[in-house]
């Protein structure tokens, strides 16, 4: 699930992607920003203006003298509030506007890797990435573009607005700035070698607090739950460490923006107490020297914590992106073909798969042949191939050598969304959504009638179970189904799957979780139904008694059939007083006890 | 205490009850505060300084030279406050993290003290977002926003009794903007307050639903259903957004109100100390140095403002946390209540031993008496007079329908469920009156649905011993049949498996914590539906393999099918049947004696 590709991706080609897939409401940003420039000259013209204001009052010049500055030093103090109340609430909407965006591409990124290709992922990491990088990257607006737009902007006008009264001190101040704008954001990402450690150790710390949580039975009743949180302090510390290193670089940015104001406001009085003497400056105008330095600093500390997030937002981004170079196993051709209607035959032949190219071959000639409306049973030990061989045929994973075909159309010029129109799957680890049942079994058919979810309840024996509730379909089942028993769950899927009237149906352990007799009824059930309505099923099971009203049974080895056994064979598997498979065929077990 | 007693508790003050909590954060606050005290001190310096220098100058033609020493202070009150505001920040640091890392190890303690029981019921990924992004939350809260509340009450008065000393008429202005303050913070305050809890709770909510998204990506694509998912993400995002939008209209407001009164503040000054220097009332050493100095009575105020609003998800995470560890654990009941700890005579213990310890033969190792257990919120108890015992070196099975409290009678003998009446012992303790660690180490326990821990197949061996060989790992792992399919790994044994073990499986997840209870090598070993996910011929060669391994240990399995074990010396069947409205248990019977239970040990024989 690594990648290195975009690792070497330069921090300005992050921004630019990550602009292009937020697209920034530009006008928004603007708008933010000019009031966010409006907002920061006031502050100094409030300063500067206030300054003059008591200077030459000092000289008693009568109230016609003072007046006007000071009707502009009132109105600047009624704006100013306003206008960085908008320049906020602006950006904000702005940066939430993308954020929508980002949330949405990484589902995006994430949908056609599942499943096979999402293996490996811990949940916990992935949570981590999704919530907090993503909401890293609002701060892509909010504190490192504005920011330094409006800081550089008003700065400027405060440097050309004390070059008007004293040139001098306008140099000195613009040096000052320039010194804060620029030495006190490197101080602050000092430390930033030691991001990437961070964002690693918090992921591992995200991943340890979900062990601690769902293995607490584990962890436990073997006495290790001591043992596992102190593994969690472990990383916790490293990462206080490294926060407090963080604290000391922040602290040093924020002492240099105060030494820098310090030496403004200490040069351009002493410029200016020269200029007075000097008679190159009138003597009212030498209090709106230095409050007009400190007005100019008001936005500078927000350029630190600019730099501080540019770095923060970049590794999140670069994290975000790498997804993309993650390969997509199956891609939909360009033309695709069409499928034949009707219910297809499936035909595989000599066909290999492997997840890797440094893993063992899943599939390693496996041959197939599924004619319309037959019931075929697939058993094999654990790692025969099974579940692959069912991946292959939804086209989650592509077949590396041999061939597959849907009706006589090669399965992969066909579009991922025909076949599995077509083959409805009810998967070993079929997912029940938290909602209601209803919900969760209309996911395959989100317009099917009322009595059409009473049917498929029925023919997937829920409907007794859901008639002793007393919300019936509309009970919530939790998140992960944590409400309902595991058979409960397996029924759910069958249900939604049988709910797609697809032609054929391919259940994967449908019967794990449930008793030997329900299993066994369950499945005779469903083959029944499947008989008069002539779809195809496949099953995968393990339990010889489910394979009983089948017309095919094949035992899978190593990726490829070991033995088929035809009609009435297969269907004598049920008889539990026969030995039926072959020796170690593993549809059963060799020697009854 | 009432419903409401208990809101009551729950709203109170957080940093009251965070306080209780975390000891050491008193110190550090007082730090911070004392820091805050006294840049603001030099900032009041600067201002004296500067306005000395201005009026010197301006009115008496004082030369650069004589005004030298007075700039060097300046300067030096400039350092003096860039120093402090760096201390202030290594002190915010410290508080926070001292805070954030306690809180955390509290309730991941504490969670595990409340029991798996509890936990299942609590959704492991709002818990851990809880854990991780709500504990880093609060470092805002409590290093930034706590000492900057307190130095928000004190340097404006400081600030505002200098100004009285100089000036009273600004000093009545600035008293009046000040006092309006607290209104504004308090109106506005409590409404973002609330609305910020409203969005924590969408946003956990919101990684829940893309976590449930993510996780049911196959089944989505499976039915095509891509499009959905990706609905569902956008909506709850676009939610969010709104909400946030609103929470911050208001947040803001309240930084405009400041913002608002700091800007009239000053203006106000400036205007009424122009007039007076109009009239001579007053000095312009005096209308510089107060003009200075009025927007630093509202900068405190301000940022405090500015923090709260930036630490009020670490305030929803901490109100969360609390509620955690505000849930008791049940408490081990006293002895007093005259109830001897055991039944039996002491057991016969391993002193000292850790996993493993042993029995001796004939004790009895497992013993349940009439025991009933009831959930709350479920109508029906889950299990009703309940008693089984089971010897050392007996097998038995529990077996019955789903839901017939199979599981739940493993648990007790865990510990993990109480029961509601009635008595449980392992190897003589009552689980309910000893301490886990006399009893835990005799049991090994394989779980229905085992959770492997993110790391090496070899590290979740070594959660049930974590001093075991390697040749016993390698043993251990033969067992249970997973010899060849650990070979076939790049890095065998060292291969790392994910949390819930998704590169496995679910077979080779079972088959992995049976070679786990291996490994623990205890006296007792407890399985709960140990083949639910393992093919007949898997199943097959694991009781041959485990036969002699379970052979002299005292076994209690509980499943649909209990064919794992070779040889059963009795079933006790829970439930009376699949549609048994009353889950029960009828006795366990020896075998020969012809009934229902001899019965089944036919039934699992022939299959």
């Amino acid at each position: 699930m690594t990648s290195k590709t975009t690792g070497s991706l330069t921090a300005p080609a992050v921004i630019r992607e990550l602009l292009r897939i937020g697209a920034p409401p530009w006008r928004r940003l603007a708008l933010a920003a000019l009031l966010g420039v409006l907002g920061a000259l006031a502050t100094v013209g409030l300063l500067a203006g206030s300054g003059y204001v008591v200077d030459r009052a000092a000289f008693r010049p009568g109230l016609g003298a003072i007046a006007g500055v000071l009707a502009a030093v009132e109105v600047l103090a009624f704006l100013r509030g306003p206008l960085r109340y908008g320049e906020r609430l602006v950006g904000h909407d702005a940066a939430f506007r993308s954020l929508a965006r980002w949330r949405v591409w990484l589902y995006d990124r994430l949908e056609p890797l599942a499943p096979a290709g999402l293996l490996g992922w811990r949940s916990g990491d992935v949570l981590a990435r999704v919530t907090d990088d993503v909401d890293t990257l609002q701060d892509l607006y909010l504190r490192c573009l504005l920011p330094v737009g409006v800081t550089v902007a008003a700065a400027t006008l405060a440097v050309a607005l004390v070059a008007v009264v004293l040139p001098v001190a306008g140099a000195a101040l613009a040096a000052a700035l320039v010194v804060a704008l620029s030495v006190a954001p490197a101080a602050a990402v000092a430390t930033g070698t030691a991001r990437g450690r961070e964002a690693e150790l918090r992921g591992r710390l995200g991943a340890e607090v979900v062990d601690v949580l769902r293995a607490a039975p584990e962890l436990l009743a073997f006495g290790r739950d001591a043992e596992a949180l102190a593994k969690v302090e472990a990383t916790d510390r490293e990462l206080t460490a490294i926060a407090r290193r963080r604290a000391w670089s922040t602290g040093a940015s924020g002492a240099i923006v105060t030494a820098c104001l310090g030496g403004a406001v200490t040069a351009v009085l002493a410029l200016g107490v020269g200029a007075v003497h000097a008679h190159h400056m009138a003597p009212v105008m030498l209090a709106v020297l230095p409050l007009a330095a400190v007005g100019a600093f008001e936005t500078v500390p927000a350029i630190a914590t600019a730099a501080l997030r540019a770095n923060d937002v970049v590794a999140a981004g670069r994290r975000l992106l790498d997804l993309t170079s993650i390969r997509v196993p199956v891609i939909d051709p360009e033309e695709p073909a069409t499928l034949p209607a009707g219910c297809p035959r499936i035909a595989v032949h000599d066909a290999r798969l492997r997840y890797a190219p440094d893993l063992p071959w899943a599939l390693d000639g496996m041959d197939l042949d599924v004619a319309p409306g037959a019931h075929v049973g697939l058993v094999g030990a654990s790692g025969a191939g099974k579940s692959s061989l069912v991946h292959a045929l939804l086209r989650f994973w592509p077949l590396q050598e041999g061939s597959a075909s849907l009706g006589g159309v090669p399965l992969d010029t066909l579009r991922q969304a025909d076949v599995r129109r077509t083959i409805a799957l009810v998967d070993q680890d079929a997912h029940v959504f938290a909602g209601s049942i209803r919900q969760n079994v209309t996911l395959g058919r989100p317009k099917a009638t009322e009595g059409e979810v009473d049917g498929v309840l029925a023919r997937a024996q829920l409907a007794d179970w859901v008639a002793t509730l007393p919300d019936g379909v509309n009970t919530q089942v939790g998140e992960e189904g944590a409400q309902i028993s595991g058979g409960q769950r397996r029924r759910i899927a069958l249900a939604r799957a049988l709910l797609t009237g697809a032609p054929v149906l391919v259940l994967d352990e449908p019967t794990a979780g449930l008793d030997q007799e329900s299993g066994a009824q369950l499945v005779a059930g469903i083959v029944d139904d499947a008989r008069t309505r002539g779809t195809s099923v496949v099953l995968v099971t393990h339990r010889a008694r489910d394979l009983g009203h089948l017309d095919r049974v094949i035992v899978m080895e190593n990726g490829r059939v070991a033995h088929a056994l035809d009609g009435p064979e297969a269907a004598g598997l049920h008889d539990p007083t026969r030995p039926a498979l072959p020796d170690g065929a593993g549809a059963d077990r060799p020697t009854p006890v | 205490m009432s419903t409401t007693a208990v809101q009551r508790r729950r709203g109170g003050l957080i940093d009251r009850r965070l306080a209780a909590r975390v000891s050491a954060t008193r110190r550090y606050l007082l730090t911070a505060v004392g820091v805050g005290l006294a840049s603001t001190a030099s900032v009041v310096a600067q201002a004296i300084l500067l306005a000395s220098v201005v009026s010197s100058v301006v009115l008496h033609g004082a030369t650069l030279g004589a005004v030298t020493p007075r700039l060097a202070g300046l300067a030096a009150a400039f350092v003096a406050r860039a120093l402090l505001g760096w201390a202030g920040e290594a002190a915010a640091q410290r508080t926070g993290a001292a805070v954030t890392s306690t809180l955390r190890r509290q309730l991941l303690r504490h969670a595990l003290d409340l029991g798996p029981v509890w936990l299942g019921g609590e959704r492991a990924g709002e818990l851990s977002l809880a854990a991780t992004r709500g504990t880093s939350a609060l470092t805002t809260y409590f290093g930034r926003y706590l000492p900057q509340a307190v130095l928000a009450a004190l340097a404006p008065i400081g600030i505002l009794i200098w100004v009285g000393a100089e000036d009273w008429p600004s000093f009545l202005i600035l008293l009046g903007l000040v006092a309006l303050v607290p209104v504004a913070m308090v109106y506005f305050g409590r409404e973002s307050a609330a609305r910020t809890r409203l969005q924590w709770r969408r946003l956990s909510s919101l990684s829940a639903r893309f976590l449930d998204m993510l996780r049911g990506l196959p089944t989505l694509r499976a039915f095509g259903r891509e499009a959905h998912g990706r609905r569902e993400v956008a909506e709850a995002t676009d939610g969010l957004r709104q909400t946030t939008l609103s929470t911050l209209r208001v947040a803001f407001a309240s930084a405009l109100a400041l913002e608002f009164l700091a800007g009239i503040g000053t203006g106000l000054v400036a205007m009424v100390l122009g007039l007076r220097l109009l009239g001579g009332h007053v000095s312009l050493y005096t209308a510089v140095a107060v003009l200075l100095v009025s927007p630093e009575v509202f900068l405190p105020l301000r940022r405090a403002g500015a923090e709260f609003h930036a630490s009020a998800e670490g305030q929803a995470a901490a109100d969360r946390i609390l509620s955690v560890l505000d849930v008791e654990t049940e408490p081990h009941e006293g002895r007093e209540d005259g109830r001897t700890e055991s039944v039996e005579a002491p057991p016969n213990l391993d002193p000292g031993g850790r996993a493993g310890g042993s029995l001796a033969r004939g004790r009895v190792a497992l013993s349940a008496h009439r025991v009933t257990v009831s959930f709350p919120g479920r109508a029906t108890p889950a299990l009703i007079d309940f008693s089984v015992e089971v010897r050392d070196g007996e097998h038995l099975a529990l077996v019955g329908p789903s839901g017939s409290g199979k599981s739940t009678a493993i648990g007790l003998f865990l510990g993990f469920v109480r029961p509601t009446t009635g008595r449980v012992f392992v190897a003589g303790h009552d689980v309910v009156l000893a301490e886990a660690a006399l009893w835990r180490h005799l049991l090994a326990w394989v779980p229905q649905r085992p959770h492997l821990l993110h790391g090496s197949i070899e590290d979740n061996l070594r959660i049930a011993d974590p001093d075991a060989s390697e040749a016993r790992l390698t043993r251990a792992i033969e067992l249970v049949g997973l010899s060849h399919t650990v070979q076939g790994l790049p890095k065998g044994l060292a291969t790392m498996v994910g949390e819930g073990g998704v590169s496995l499986s679910a077979g080779e997840r079972q088959r992995l914590a049976l070679a786990r209870a291996v490994v623990r090598d205890a006296p007792i070993v407890l399985l709960d539906e140990p083949v639910a996910h393992l093919d007949a011929h898997t199943e097959a060669a694991l009781r041959d393999t485990l036969g002699p391994w379970l052979e002299s240990r005292a076994v209690l399995v509980a499943a649909h099918r209990p064919e794992l074990v070779a040889r059963l010396d009795r079933v006790v069947r829970l439930g009376t049947g699949p549609d048994a409205s009353k889950p029960g248990c009828e006795p366990g019977s020896e075998p020969g004696e012809g009934s229902e239970a001899e019965e089944d040990v036919a039934e699992a024989a022939s299959q």
